[in-house]
């Protein structure tokens, strides 16, 4: 069992900032520098990128790797996923992946332990690849954050925490999808409410090799609904049995999170 | 239907089984022009790091590994830096398996090096190949498809591609996972060397794109 401290009083905790690896900046945000017991805190994990330079989302595309985290927390504690804002698509030597430049924020949740008490502090260990045109290169960074017991005003990084966690799909009620799996292709049929347009739409696949980054997915109106249909992914086996989408931008304000299990139909 | 989806994200770690990166035996999905198990592996004729001309055909009968190779590529070094390849090829070549390392980058860009000194930085990475061969036009790499480094073949005694894809089953840059990775070209090459069928033969292929 990991015991990363559960401190005594008064010891102070180095004030985090940047760390730098290759060719990316880390550091961890926090919204708060107190936690109750049982309650959740927020932290994000900023990375800001060299110009020229990208990482990689959930799903990495043709090529390049996820970001990872390994979290080391007091006893008790939970770290909830990463949740990583819809991506860009790029292409580098040929290859389609889905990744961030520039900089991005990913919030994740901890839920503090039900008997937590006194300062406590955590502990992430990041690992991400960025890519150039040229070359890969692997970064990595531990970050600290600590916490003091009770309620303590908003921290710095509040907002932009906050901010950050309005750039992360979500599942929005009315919203469906459908898939019908066809002879190496796939039939999309999307159910938007309150008259949601995705023309012009970002739309990149969750799940991993179902689609090929390569393919771009465009809902266009059929009766009522919206269609799309794509070549099933190269490397995925089938029948394929689930699939979710982040659809974003074009006249969808909110990015958007859906999903299909064949288990569910 | 929604309430699976309380969490964002909360089903991707499903997704990620890399059981569904398996494509089975002989099931034919991707386009017409690419290669696929069961092909007939495409003939090349490339020089090593000391300008001596290889052909594909100089070892008809015998099984072939071919590895595309960039030292500068972080999944590349994960694996020579944790002696993880040089161990490969030491045993297979061993056992009379032909292991071909090449090396794809185009003059300029990351990877490339001329003979000599893609001779040496092979010797310190202790790369236990059969032969290191320079494609600098990326004929050979584009003819197999390669995407990636590293991207593996097998070729079979018959000629034709055993398995194409990714070296194991773990797509990271992080040498303590090598542990509790199942390598696909190992079990490739061991099922052919049995005389049995090889049960994965094509598998997304991980790392950096091929510097063409």
């Amino acid at each position: 069992m990991v015991r990363w401290f559960s401190m005594a009083a008064g010891v102070v905790f180095p004030c985090m900032a940047e760390v730098r690896s290759t060719h990316a900046s880390a550091e961890l945000l926090q919204s708060s520098k107190g936690y109750q017991a049982g309650s959740p805190v927020e932290v994000a994990l900023r990375l800001s990128i060299d110009e020229g330079w990208h990482t990689y989302w959930v799903n990495p595309g043709e090529a390049g790797m996820p970001l990872s985290v390994e979290w080391t927390l007091p006893d008790g504690w939970v770290a909830g996923p990463l949740l990583h804002p819809a991506p860009e698509r790029f292409t580098t030597g040929g290859l389609s992946g889905f990744g961030y430049s520039g900089e991005v924020v990913i919030p994740v949740f901890l839920t503090a332990a039900p008997e937590a008490s006194g300062e406590v502090g955590i502990r992430a260990e990041v690992r991400w690849l960025t890519c150039s045109d040229a070359s890969c290169v692997a970064g990595e960074a531990v970050l600290e954050a600590s916490w003091v017991e009770g309620v303590v005003g908003p921290g710095k990084d509040a907002d932009e925490i906050a901010s950050a966690l309005e750039m992360v799909p979500r599942p929005l009620k009315g919203a469906a999808l459908h898939v019908e799996p066809l002879a190496e292709r796939l039939r999309l049929e999307l159910t938007l409410p309150g008259g949601l347009d995705p023309t012009g739409s970002r739309v990149f696949p969750v799940t991993a090799e179902v689609i090929d980054a390569a393919e771009s997915i465009e809902f266009r109106a059929d009766q009522g609904k919206w269609r799309a249909e794509v070549e099933t992914g190269d490397y995925v086996s089938e029948p394929v049995e689930e699939l979710e989408l982040v659809i974003t931008g074009g006249g969808i304000d909110k990015p958007l999170l859906v999903g299909w299990t064949a288990a569910q139909e | 239907m929604h309430g699976s989806f309380g969490t964002p994200y909360n089903i991707m770690n499903n997704n990620c089984k890399w059981i569904g990166w398996i494509v089975a035996a002989g099931l034919a999905c991707g386009t017409a022009l690419a290669l696929e198990p069961g092909d007939a592996a495409p003939e090349f004729t490339l020089t090593d790091t000391a300008g001596k001309e290889v052909s594909l055909a100089d070892y008809q009968g015998k099984i072939v590994v071919l590895e595309w190779l960039n030292y500068g590529c972080p999944f590349v070094k994960k694996h020579y830096d944790s002696g993880n390849l040089p161990s490969l090829q030491k045993r297979y070549t061993a056992k009379d398996v032909v292991w071909l390392s090449i090396n794809s980058s185009a003059e300029g860009k990351q990877g490339y090096m001329p003979g000599q000194e893609l001779a040496e930085a092979s010797e310190k990475r202790g790369n236990k190949a059969t032969a290191i061969l320079l494609d600098t036009d990326g004929k050979v790499g584009k003819a197999y498809g390669a995407r990636t480094t590293p991207h593996m073949y097998v070729i079979g005694k018959d000629g034709r591609l055993a398995y194409m894809g990714a070296l194991d089953d773990k797509p990271t840059t992080d040498q303590s996972d090598l542990g509790e990775a199942t390598n696909y070209v190992a079990a490739a090459v061991d099922a052919l060397m049995a005389g049995g069928g090889v049960e994965v033969t094509k598998v997304k292929p991980y790392g950096c794109g091929v510097k063409y």
